[in-house]
């Protein structure tokens, strides 16, 4: 079988030392999280007035106490109460088998994800959109006009509401059905938008594992050369939905592209405490979940976001962390609030993304226009806009970075709370020429004249 | 200090123990126990949810004060003498976040504060059926069902909730609330809910209004707390 060191966790998560969620959630996580924050000195260390670190040294410390923080907590399957633990040899065996490389996608389409460090030239390759729900007539149209963006390296796209007219419904066969419908549209769009071998995200539109299970790995749906989503709860833990998501990856052979976002203001606290429960959690994917490309995800439910202060702030010390002490492939996203066709939603995505990629991260997926709680707020030109800032801001340096940030997060941040939604898509978008409407265009234009006039190539 | 500082500092110490050893020693004093619900509970209470917002408390200590205060409560509502008791006291709320979905950051806020301010709290979990919601409702005799989703998909879920219970002939013993990410005022009408809250405050003033407002379910319109806000 395939990445065999699975059994261990399936083991753990129904013999693990035993712990309910409720102790883990507000003893455990909080208690240990606030120790290591003392014994490596680093209780406010974020500095708002500079959102972008950079410190190497203080990046190091983070990732040294969250390596600890890691192996003295391990994972909690919270379907079993049980706590999934690794040894420190196992820790090490995983981070060093999985890939520093990974090719997305097949041929001349493809694209190559590498582990990169701070201010790589490399460029931070860019998937979209996220999940956004999506209806049925717009899918198939936007999910083209998003992949016909050249500079979007992967394909995932919107939800689908509905699939041949019937609700998708949560755990119910629908899942399963939408599963393998929407993974056969993938693979269609992508021949049609001229890109057959471009990599593809899946399953987003089913929520459960029955996604998975309908359309990864099957022929003519997804394929083991796309990238298998599993996400799982914060903070450190997994279930049942998850581990199916994970065997089934194994099974067929596919790409494991793991992830879950440390909270600020949740249980592990302040901006400091979310930024050693999200290394933790990275560096756990591998040998827990054998992820290839693993999470670095941030958000701060006090904003709902993470693209203001704390939240930026939190995400560069992260990537920052775990792109110099490791060679693995990580993943980070921006949580825009802002909708399509307004400043505010391309201001957000040059002070989120360029951290991201100038941090180190080897991917980011994006956008989250209108915070990616309505239906049809996409249009591809941000999609574009993401890919764009992802690849041209890999290489600049941190100082540069943290000065492009103080300038333009003054002019979204006393919105973050109250975010202007912007338009739905029809209403910016032409999804029959697949051209931005003039004023959109418009906005994009001036922003992204502004973002070069600050020092990002675009 | 006086009794009513003791109990206040054991609640926002989170000191379960010390608070229900607090409440007592304060009935004991002879201290009137809708002023001390009012002056210990509800009024730092408020300030706990104001500290949270502003990032001075995280998610832990939010928890462990409700709990506190809930101890608090249990001991203090039984001395309330009827006219002074708020209809809404002690009333029980099933919680729970919608099958399918794992989203449970904002169900635990949820239901924190909801503690905080006195309810008894069942909470189900998360990735929780509709026959599950159905069942523990009736089981646990609630007043109030309060449903959270982050997933726009799971809407029909909500309304096969509302179906079921009408099906069951159950309706009119509970109160519906909805909440979530992508749920809105339209939603909760659409499904047939007795109420929308937008955040955490607005669930907890939502769920005292209702229970409170001499009415039996359902109505006609859901009650909309926070609509207007961001
Ligand atoms: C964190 C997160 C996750 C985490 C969840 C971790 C956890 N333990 O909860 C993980 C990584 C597991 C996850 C997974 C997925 N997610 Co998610 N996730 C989020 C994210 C980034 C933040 C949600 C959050 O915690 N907010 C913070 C809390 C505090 O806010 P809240 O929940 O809204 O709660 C407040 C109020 O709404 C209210 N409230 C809440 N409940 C109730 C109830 C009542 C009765 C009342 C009155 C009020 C009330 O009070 C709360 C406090 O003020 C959102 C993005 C977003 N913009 O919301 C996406 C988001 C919700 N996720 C989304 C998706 C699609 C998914 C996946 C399906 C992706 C996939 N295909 O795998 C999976 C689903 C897995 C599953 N089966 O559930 C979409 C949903 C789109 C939609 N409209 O349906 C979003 C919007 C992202 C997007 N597309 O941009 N996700």
């Amino acid at each position: 079988m395939n990445k065999p060191d699975i059994l261990k966790t399936l083991d753990r998560s129904q013999n693990g030392e035993y712990c309910t969620v409720k102790e883990w959630d507000v003893k455990r996580i909080p208690r240990r999280v606030s120790e290591k924050l003392k014994k490596y000195d680093l209780i406010k260390t974020s500095d708002p007035e500079n959102p972008v670190n950079v410190d190497g040294e203080l990046a190091d410390r983070f990732f040294k106490a969250g390596y600890e923080l890691a192996l003295e907590l391990g994972m909690l399957c919270e379907t079993t109460d049980r706590i999934i633990k690794v040894s420190e040899e196992e820790l090490e065996t995983a981070i060093n088998a999985a890939p520093s490389e990974l090719t997305v996608g097949v041929g001349e389409d493809a694209t190559v994800m590498k582990a990169r460090k701070p201010s790589d030239p490399y460029p931070s390759k860019f998937g979209a959109s996220l999940g956004i729900t999506t209806s049925e007539d717009v899918w198939p149209a936007l999910t083209e006009g998003i992949a016909r963006q050249q500079p979007v390296d992967v394909l995932e796209g919107g939800s689908l509401k509905s699939i041949h007219g019937l609700d998708v419904i949560p755990s119910a066969p629908s899942e399963t059905l939408v599963g393998f419908e929407q993974a056969k549209m993938h693979v269609k769009i992508r021949e049609k938008a001229g890109r057959p071998g471009m990599g593809g995200i899946g399953q987003i539109s089913a929520v459960t594992e029955y996604g998975q299970f309908g359309g990864y790995g099957l022929p003519g749906a997804l394929n083991t050369t796309d990238l298998s989503l599993i996400l799982f709860p914060s903070e450190l833990k997994v279930n049942y939905q998850t581990l199916h998501k994970v065997v089934h990856t194994i099974n067929v052979g596919g790409m494991i592209f793991a992830g879950s976002p440390a909270m600020i203001g949740g249980m592990p606290g302040p901006p400091e405490g979310a930024v050693l429960s999200c290394i933790a959690c990275a560096l756990l994917q591998y040998p827990i979940l054998q992820a290839d490309v693993g999470g670095g995800e941030i958000y701060d439910i006090r904003y709902l976001s993470n693209v203001n202060r704390d939240g930026i702030w939190a995400l560069s010390v992260t990537h920052q962390a775990l792109s110099r002490n490791t060679n693995l492939l990580t993943h980070g996203i921006a949580n825009q609030v802002s909708g399509p066709g307004t400043k505010e939603l391309l201001y957000e995505t040059i002070v989120g993304v360029s951290t991201i990629a100038a941090s180190g991260a080897a991917f980011g997926t994006g956008p989250r226009s209108a915070g990616g709680k309505l239906d049809d707020y996409l249009t591809p030109l941000e999609c574009r806009f993401c890919a764009e800032v992802s690849h041209a801001a890999s290489g600049l340096p941190l100082e540069k970075v943290n000065d492009i940030a103080k300038t333009i997060l003054p002019k979204y941040e006393t919105n973050i709370k109250d975010p202007n939604i912007g338009q739905i898509v029809h209403d910016v978008y032409d999804l029959e020429t697949f051209q931005p409407k003039p004023e959109w265009q418009k906005v994009y234009d001036e922003v992204k004249q502004e973002a070069i006039g600050l020092g990002i190539p675009l | 200090m006086s009794e009513i500082d003791r109990l206040r500092d054991a609640i926002v110490e989170g000191d379960e123990d010390q608070a229900a050893i607090a409440a007592n020693a304060a009935l004991e004093a002879g201290i009137d126990p809708a002023t001390l619900i009012k002056e210990a509970i509800n009024e730092p209470m408020d300030k706990v949810g104001k500290a949270f917002q502003d990032g001075d408390i995280f998610l832990p200590e939010l928890i462990i004060i409700g709990d506190a205060a809930r101890v608090a409560s249990d001991v203090i509502v039984p001395h309330i003498s009827l006219e002074d008791l708020d209809a809404s006291a002690g009333g029980k709320v099933v919680i729970g976040t919608i099958q399918g979905d794992m989203h449970d950051i904002g169900k635990n806020i949820v239901s924190a504060y909801l503690t905080a301010v006195g309810f008894k709290i069942k909470d189900l979990g998360t990735d929780v059926s509709p026959k599950e919601f159905v069942r523990a409702a009736i089981d646990e005799k609630a007043d109030v069902v309060a449903i959270s989703t982050l997933l726009s998909t799971t809407q029909p879920l909500f309304a096969n909730i509302v179906k079921t219970l009408e099906d069951a002939g159950q309706r009119d013993n509970f109160f519906i609330v909805v909440g979530g990410g992508p749920v809105t005022p339209e939603w909760a009408a659409d499904i047939g809910a007795d109420g929308y809250g937008r955040d955490a405050g607005d669930a907890a003033d939502l769920t005292k209004q209702l229970l409170s407002a001499g009415q039996k379910p359902p109505f006609d319109q859901p009650l909309v707390v926070g609509a207007l806000k961001q």
